[in-house]
């Protein structure tokens, strides 16, 4: 539990105590996003530096429903989000030998170029005032989202850990990460301070990370 | 100055959570290069939003796989960094692709940024791998000014959906003031009717070319060069002529002083 000690939620905002560490049955281990766990993903990415095609189909396994489902929470258009979806997964191709496992997961990485994609993807539809056609193309055969992989114990606990948080961080950092909205949006959305999100936002993610007990 | 770096720190959960426009993006990411404990939290908070991306999993359809993994054949990885090269002050930036950063890394080799643009319209278009080589070797050939976009450090990457059906995407360069166009997924025309592209300014609308014919919805590459300030590109519907102004309403619009 290195690196910790810099950042603990705010108790100057008053909040209750963070639930932190094991809930009931909860193991404490770290990016458990597939079955076989993160070793096999990393190790497949280094096998992906290498241009090795069969560890790519690995990866792929592994990563494409995160991704997708990330993305899709943000575009929502489901063709478009298979498009950026598989962008993703060609740029975790040609940029597998840049990873630096020191400096976190293949899963935290991979995540973080799918979510930058498609946040980048709304907000140059948003620049060139392309929102509605966003809107319109969503309606024709959008389907909630249910069709579930082997992530109902990832949810279940990341839904328990987003319901430790106070109401203002939950929203705060759903409205950023599922919604692609940028702080000063969510300010707005929320009729809050700017000040106050940026707040929000920083201990909602410390208490979530503490309570899943990812290092 | 305290003041300061408390308002810097405070934006690391924004910064983590994509959710800072670009100016505040640019600052924290120097404040990162001087601060160990912020990239250590920079990471432990990252692992937490790829456990809330996790448990929003879903099932892709079974058919982008096999289309993802040709894309992936036909296009050339990124050499890695090597240990030699790296010096004390530009470690950190390679080490962890932050930011822009990596808008910029996945744009640097020649031609590649549009390379893969062209490989996942044709694998969702469901064109050849065989008339894919020929389309990215026919890239790889064009004109000194493509490369000149394409392999630009200041290279961003737009994308818009056109009104009418498909995706538009620009590569553009304000250094080399010019930008390379892609289009997929575009709606078919009648023999009479074309696409053509524009140039919006203070100026007006001047015509920056006609898409040629594509192929299966698949249009482009195209350079447009001369860009000027506060210009944006549009599309339009034309006769197949040409027109001189355009002589319908913009399907798709890109606003490119980004």
């Amino acid at each position: 539990m290195r690196g910790q000690a810099g950042l603990r939620s705010g108790d100057e905002y008053g909040n209750v105590d963070v639930v932190a560490g094991s809930p009931a049955g909860g193991a404490r281990r770290p990016g458990r996003a597939s079955p076989a766990g993160p070793d096999a993903l990393q190790a497949a990415l280094s096998a992906v530096a290498r241009g090795d095609e069969a560890a790519f189909a690995v990866v792929y396994d592994r990563a494409a429903p995160v991704v997708l489902g990330t993305v899709r929470r943000i575009v929502r258009n489901p063709a478009q989000s298979e498009e950026v979806m598989q962008e993703v997964l060609l740029e975790v191709w040609r940029t597998a030998a840049r990873f630096d496992p020191t400096a976190g997961s293949a899963t935290a990485w991979i995540t973080m170029l799918a979510h930058r994609r498609a946040v980048d993807r709304v907000r140059s539809e948003q620049r060139a005032a392309q929102r509605e056609a966003r809107s319109a193309a969503a309606e024709v055969g959008y389907d909630e989202v249910t069709e579930a992989v082997e992530a109902s114990l990832d949810r279940e606990r990341v839904r328990r850990c987003l319901d430790g948080l106070t109401e203002l961080q939950r929203e705060s950092v759903t409205l950023a990460y599922y919604g692609g909205y940028s702080y000063r949006e969510v300010a707005q959305l929320l009729g809050v301070a700017v000040g106050t999100v940026k707040t929000r936002m920083r201990d909602g993610l410390i208490r979530l990370r503490d309570c899943l007990g990812v290092e | 100055m305290g003041e300061r770096r408390t308002g810097l720190h405070a934006l690391v959960g924004a910064y983590v959570l994509d959710a800072v426009e670009d100016g505040d993006r640019a600052q924290f990411e120097r404040h990162l290069l001087s601060c160990d404990q912020c990239r250590d939290d920079v990471r432990g908070l990252r692992e937490a939003t790829a456990r809330l991306a996790a448990a929003a999993a879903i099932a892709p359809r079974p058919e982008l796989r096999q289309s993802t993994m040709q894309a992936a054949a036909v296009t050339r990885q990124l050499p890695p960094v090597v240990i030699g090269e790296r010096t004390a002050a530009t470690s950190r930036r390679v080490r962890w692709p932050v930011g822009r950063g990596i808008a910029r890394t996945w744009l640097a080799g020649v031609a590649a940024g549009l390379a893969i643009v062209l490989a996942v319209a044709a694998v969702l278009l469901g064109v050849h791998a065989g008339a894919m080589q020929q389309r990215l070797a026919a890239t790889q050939r064009r004109d000194s000014a493509m490369t000149a976009v394409l392999g630009a450090h200041d290279a961003v990457i737009l994308t818009a959906a056109v009104r009418t059906g498909g995706t538009a995407t620009v590569v553009m360069s304000h250094r080399a003031r010019a930008l390379v166009f892609t289009a997929n997924g575009l709606a078919t025309l009648p023999g009479v009717r074309a696409y053509e592209l524009w140039l919006a300014g203070p100026a007006g609308v001047t015509p920056a070319g006609m898409l040629p014919p594509g192929h299966r919805g698949m249009s482009g590459p195209m350079v447009v060069g001369g860009l000027a300030k506060g210009e944006q590109l549009e599309l339009t519907v034309e006769p197949a002529t040409g027109s001189r102004q355009p002589t319908s309403a913009p399907i798709v619009r890109l606003v490119l002083d980004s």
